[in-house]
């Protein structure tokens, strides 16, 4: 045999992709958090023997670029693979993100020899990992401080868990059985994983399967290359900020008026069906914990190209939903080559601190990369989105139910208007899609009230095509408590297109029983019984010259 | 005698079942602007006195949802919370998009009121409701000219007393035609509140459009007693349909789950996995011993979380278009020809994509001359020359081309299936597949040899399921109440107390359904452990509902944790009142020779055993199934038509033909 056919083609990227996707099941049934199980904060994946990854399930655009990080950091970590290993890691700067995401990987062995014929991996969003604030999403300076830091270590040998390195790792974050039980679903995920492509290599057969994959990636390259080859070649630049170093008292503050803004650069040139990002020029890593390591940066940049080679084949061919299908593997961003300075925000040096990196930085990156090919193929791309995720982690004493909690959330905003239309309003956008918890849900099971929870009307930026609008989620709380918000886009908004207008930039405000007070977008608070931070966060940027009708009354950007 | 009426896109179905167990079967055109003119014609064309119950599937709520043609309707929610239903749970629907959409909510913004009210989590009142407050809105609501009203206060289901003023104030103050109030502690009475208000919603958005179609009907029909299929597979009468229409808004499939699954475990197989693919789309559902609920369902992409058979949709069928996408792979679906222009074998000069179809026509699945009994002309040589185009670009023959359709197809359908079953911890080895719809019974033995399911069901008449399911229903009532309560502190004399409401509603409403038949109550408990975010349904079966859970909580996530607190959730209560129902006539055997069926031979084409990729012909038995009689034997490879399906059954196949009609097909010496 020496190609694969159309035919085998598809059957083989449905097996794959369901290899992934048992996985993800598996994990997400078994997983003991809410994160995991309901806000499905997770991904799983299979790769060839080398690290190359040939199918990943559809779940968390950031992990995009990390996992192959992950696996590739684990393979040259060991070089005596036997079956029933299984490696674990978080440390982002091998191969990791941020600390909460813990990753696994694990080979599938077929015909002797110690290297795997394929991996499987798996990486999940875990609700504390130790460190100096509880959620470990805090604002510390080094990632030290973030919580435990886990290199490649082999958490099973030959199929035997092993205790000493489960022991240390549970003695190190605050919710030790829950921790427990999600590695353990991690854990019963691999297994399928390997059985399932173990079942696929015995009814096909090692040398078709490795060629089926490698045809696969192959194709996926070309799927990406058609789309890039229909964006006119050229150089294309854009510029943005973040809002301040990610520390309080940084630029947001009215102390420090002047402070300095992190710039992120890109030059996106396209030629033919390549394409090559370069982020010279981006700001150097700082003090505060936004930096972004280089797997962020590539998943972020990843995810801007897939958005857009989807959009691509979808206006000619192809029609809704096909995108969705097309395999996320190596193939897929071969075509495009991200170039990060060594030491800048989005490609940190040890031991800066990261954990916003992946959640703020990330949709910064994004709306960069998009901003420069919105000159390029200005008919396809939006506006920006709200840029943020608006993290705000609760923790404190349950006076009520006499127990310790901890509550985190990330709020939605608005989307960029589009070519297409109107942006959506209070949606998650770009690097997370994760469900709110419902207000019954979170009232019955934390001491806070939820007094408001509704578009923030008039914050998306106007144009002929609206940015959507914002959120207002207004947090009562019950108990003492400590509050810690890692938000962005309050300085610096959200831009329009084509002459649209920027999105209203968020606002986080504690309302006290006297007074109402403006908080940084990073800042970590007391707050007392009956104050309520309400947080506003950003709308989407408008798309186009608005027309130049009066507004419509509900559009009136008065309230709230 | 009853007499099942399911009205589809295309056609109307009946199923007529007499007291000896005989089955009629007719097939109408739907009549698409006043679907009530077919269902009339189809009762009076089967000579339907007036003493036979008719149980109908309506599709009213359910193009009224996908076709967003529902009533004018208001929300009323907290102060505070008017967006709940836009917001939803602010997640997009697709991942990698980027104009992400989703679907427009109901209710726009203008018809959007909030109330200065609010109950906290133990349904004590924060903010107390003032009638004048109810009065003001209900101007305002009034002014809009809506027809429907849904109300979905913030932890009502603890408290309905705020949702019932606002009702009370609309009946007293209220103008002509009166506005049809829907509270969602009566239609939903549980937490989480979007959920509950998207289900309160979609009540009113089809409510009074339900309660003018059966009104008619009724009028129709005169005296005959007429009861409505619910998407739960169980049967309400018209009078709860035209108040509670949200629970009818998937009752087609539903009703083939039922079909399905009834006549198997008559036929001694009651693990079933349904197969049933149409056109454009296949519906599989997985019956370990009994047919299986969720309440995370949804409908035109809005949750609906009333309890309905758990049925998974994938967009594969006979019309999905075979083409090659731009990285060079063969994909099949979900893109359909539909029922316009169809597919190119259909005949119609503007069909240009080749489907699924075309492809078994080229196969010689399909026959010209037997195809929907020979009344529809069947164009080969157009089908062979499209084909032929596509051979071509995939450098294979023609019939390797078209065999290579229907694996990626087939390919699609495992795939669903293994979501169904494997996935979620069941082994396909032990069930059996039931196939019907158009397409099923074709796809049904290829399908079931890459799962290893070693047998495939076909109905006698696989092309009125649905029909024949409503027949076989049951009246069902759910009755559910969100109570948070820690099970440690919960005895068994507390649990009888919180259940009784649920027992009396249920035992009222059975009356008032008419039943006189044997009644069957069944209490269920929604579990988790403290701090989760799922619940596990457990049957409650006495005081040991802890261990219970804990039991059950092993076998489906594969560790429980006896020393955590459990939280009791939701009471579910199911009210099961088992309707008359004619036994099945039963043939008796005839010997295994087919040869009265026996129509004759023609090529087709079969996969290779030696090179699964490859296609080969073979002389290939065909059979006209109304002639094949109880016992007989169909060995492979043979085809087996019917007027509205047609059976194939590859080689190393055979299939039996049981007392019931069913053909029974499975592996044979191999």
């Amino acid at each position: 045999m020496t190609h694969t056919d159309p035919i085998t083609l598809e059957i083989f990227k449905n097996l794959f992709i369901s290899v992934a996707e048992e996985m993800g099941v598996t994990l997400g049934r078994t997983a003991y958090s809410p994160n995991i199980k309901e806000r499905r904060d997770f991904s799983c994946a299979c790769f060839l023997g080398d690290g190359r990854m040939v199918a990943q399930a559809a779940h968390i655009p950031v992990h995009l670029g990390a996992m192959p990080a992950s696996v590739r950091s684990a393979l040259s970590e060991f070089d005596d693979w036997t079956a029933g290993d299984l490696v674990v890691l978080n440390d982002p700067y091998l191969g990791g993100t941020h600390l909460p995401d813990i990753t696994m990987v694990s080979p599938v062995m077929i015909g002797g020899g110690d290297t795997p014929s394929f991996i499987v991996a798996s990486r999940a969003h875990h609700a504390d990992i130790g460190g100096m604030s509880p959620g470990s999403m805090s604002l510390a300076t080094e990632v030290y401080q973030e919580g435990l830091i886990i290199p490649p270590v082999r958490l099973a040998h030959k199929g035997r868990t092993n205790d000493d390195v489960l022991k240390l790792i549970l003695r190190n974050v605050r919710t030790p059985v829950e921790r427990k039980g999600d590695l353990m679903a991690q854990i019963a995920a691999h297994r399928v994983g390997e059985r399932r492509l173990e079942a696929i290599l015995q009814r096909y057969g090692l040398e078709a399967t490795l060629q089926h994959a490698e045809s696969l990636l192959g194709y996926a390259e070309r799927m990406t290359g058609a789309a890039i080859s229909r964006i006119p070649d050229g150089e294309y630049t854009f510029s943005d900020e973040m809002d301040d170093n990610g520390l309080p008292g940084s630029a947001g503050d009215r102390a420090d008026p002047g402070g300095t803004r992190p710039r992120l650069q890109v030059t996106v040139t396209v030629r033919g069906d390549a394409m090559v990002v370069d982020f010279s020029g981006t700001s150097p890593a700082v003090d505060g914990p936004i930096n972004a390591v280089r797997a962020v940066t590539e998943s972020a940049t990843w995810y801007a190209v897939r958005c857009l080679a989807g959009a691509m084949t979808r206006a000619g061919v192809e029609s809704q939903g096909a995108s969705e299908r097309a395999p996320v593997n190596s193939g897929t961003f071969a075509p495009v080559e991200v170039r990060v300075p060594k030491g800048c925000i989005l490609d940190a040096d040890p031991p800066h601190a990261v954990a916003g990196g992946n959640v703020e930085t990330s949709q910064r990156v994004v709306d960069t990369v998009l901003g420069a090919l919105s000159a390029a193929v200005p008919d396809l791309i939006p506006a920006a989105s709200q840029g943020t995720m608006n993290n705000v982690t609760v923790g404190g004493h349950d006076e009520e139910r006499g127990e310790p909690f901890t509550y985190y959330e990330t709020v939605a905003g608005g989307a960029g208007a589009s070519p297409h239309g109107d942006g959506l309003s209070g949606v998650q956008v770009h690097m997370t899609n994760t469900l709110n918890t419902p207000v019954e849900a979170l009232e019955y099971a934390y001491p806070i009230r939820v007094r408001r929870y509704a578009l923030r009307k008039g914050s998306g930026g106007l144009g002929l095509h609206r940015g959507g609008d914002g959120l207002v989620r207004d947090l009562e709380f019950l108990s003492p408590a400590t509050v810690t918000i890692l938000s962005e886009r309050r300085r610096i908004a959200p831009y329009g297109l084509q002459g649209g207008h920027p999105g209203g930039t968020g606002l986080n405000l504690l309302v006290g029983a006297e007074s109402e007070e403006a908080l940084p977008g990073k800042v970590e608070i007391r707050v007392e019984p009956g104050d309520i931070l309400s947080m506003r966060t950003p709308g989407g940027g408008g798309w186009g010259e608005p027309a130049g009708s009066p507004l419509p009354a509900e559009h009136t950007p008065s309230k709230p | 005698m009853i007499l099942g009426v399911d009205v589809g896109g295309t056609f109307t179905d009946f199923v007529l079942l007499n007291d000896e167990g005989q089955v009629t079967v007719q097939k109408l055109l739907t009549t698409a602007g006043d679907p009530s003119r077919a269902v009339l014609k189809g009762i009076s064309d089967l000579g339907v006195g007036p003493e036979t119950p008719v149980v109908h599937g309506a599709t009213v709520a359910t193009n009224a949802l996908l076709e967003r043609r529902g009533a004018r309707t208001a929300l009323i929610t907290t102060d505070g919370f008017g967006d709940l239903l836009e917001i939803g749970r602010q997640t997009r629907a697709e991942l990698y998009a980027l104009h992400p959409t989703r679907p427009q909510p109901l209710v726009p913004a203008s018809r959007r009121f909030e109330l200065p009210e609010r109950v906290d989590r133990l349904g004590a009142v924060l903010v107390a409701l003032e009638p004048a407050a109810v009065d003001e809105v209900i101007g305002r609501v009034v002014e809009q000219q809506v027809e429907s009203v849904a109300v979905c206060l913030l932890f009502s289901f603890l408290n309905p007393a705020h949702e019932r003023l606002v009702r009370e104030r609309f009946e007293a103050i209220a103008g002509q035609p009166p506005v049809q109030v829907s509270l969602s502690s009566e239609i939903l009475p549980e937490y989480r509140e979007y959920e509950r208000a998207s289900t309160t919603v979609i009540n009113a958005y089809v409510a009074p459009l339900m309660n003018r179609y059966l009104a008619n009907m009724e009028r129709d029909l005169g005296d005959r007693r007429l009861r409505i299929m619910q998407s739960n597979g169980g049967i309400i009468s018209s009078e709860t349909a035209r108040t509670l229409a949200a629970r009818t808004a998937l009752s087609g499939p539903a009703g083939g789950v039922v079909g399905a699954f009834e006549l198997a475990s008559q036929a001694g197989f009651d693990h079933v996995i349904t197969f049933d693919m149409g056109g454009t789309s296949t519906d599989v559902s997985l019956c370990p011993g009994r047919v299986q609920e969720t309440t995370e369902g949804s409908v035109a992409g809005l949750p609906l979380r009333l309890p309905m058979i758990d049925i998974h949709t994938v967009g594969a069928g006979g019309g999905s278009i075979a083409r090659i996408d731009a990285g060079g792979a063969l994909r099949v679906g979900p893109e359909s020809a539909g029922a316009l222009p169809g597919p190119i074998c259909y005949g119609r000069g503007e069909a240009q994509e080749l489907t699924v179809t075309d492809a078994n026509l080229i196969l010689g699945r399909l026959d010209p001359e037997h195809f929907l009994g020979g009344r529809m002309h069947l164009d080969s040589a157009r089908t062979t020359g499209r084909m032929q185009e596509l051979a071509r670009l995939l450098s294979l023959p023609l019939e390797v081309a078209a065999w290579g359709v229907i694996r990626v197809a087939n390919s699609n359908m495992e795939r669903a299936v293994r979501t169904i079953s494997v996935e979620r911890g069941h082994d396909p080895r032990q069930f059996t597949l039931v196939a019907f719809g158009g397409a099923g019974p074709l796809h049904a033995c290829e399908l079931a040899a890459t799962l290893h399911i070693p047998r495939v069901l076909v109905p006698m008449h696989p092309g009125v399921l649905s029909a024949l399911g409503m027949v076989l229903a049951d009246v069902v009532k759910d009755y559910s109440q969100t109570v948070m309560l820690p099970a440690h502190k919960v005895d068994a004399p507390q649990l009888e107390r919180l259940f009784s409401p649920l027992l009396d509603r249920a035992r009222s409403d059975l009356r008032v359904e008419g039943l006189t038949e044997e009644v069957t109550l069944m209490p269920a408990l929604d579990m988790r452990y403290h701090g989760q975010s799922y619940e596990l349904s457990v049957e409650l079966r006495g005081s040991g509902f802890l261990q219970d859970f804990h039991d059950a909580h092993l076998r489906r996530f594969s560790y429980a944790s006896e020393t955590e607190p459990v939280e009791i959730v939701n009471l579910r209560l199911k009210a099961v009142g088992r309707t008359a129902k004619p036994r099945f006539l039963e043939q008796n055997a005839r010997g295994v020779d087919p040869k009265a069926a026996h129509l004759g031979y023609k090529q087709a084409y079969f996969s290779d055993p030696d090179d699964l990729r490859a296609a080969r012909p073979m002389p290939c038995a065909l059979y006209g199934r109304e002639r094949l009689a109880s016992g007989n034997i169909v060995v492979g490879p043979a085809v087996v038509f019917q007027l509205d399906a047609t059976m194939v059954i590859p080689p190393g196949w055979a299939a039996t033909a049981d007392r019931w009609g069913n053909l029974v097909c499975e592996r044979s010496g191999v």
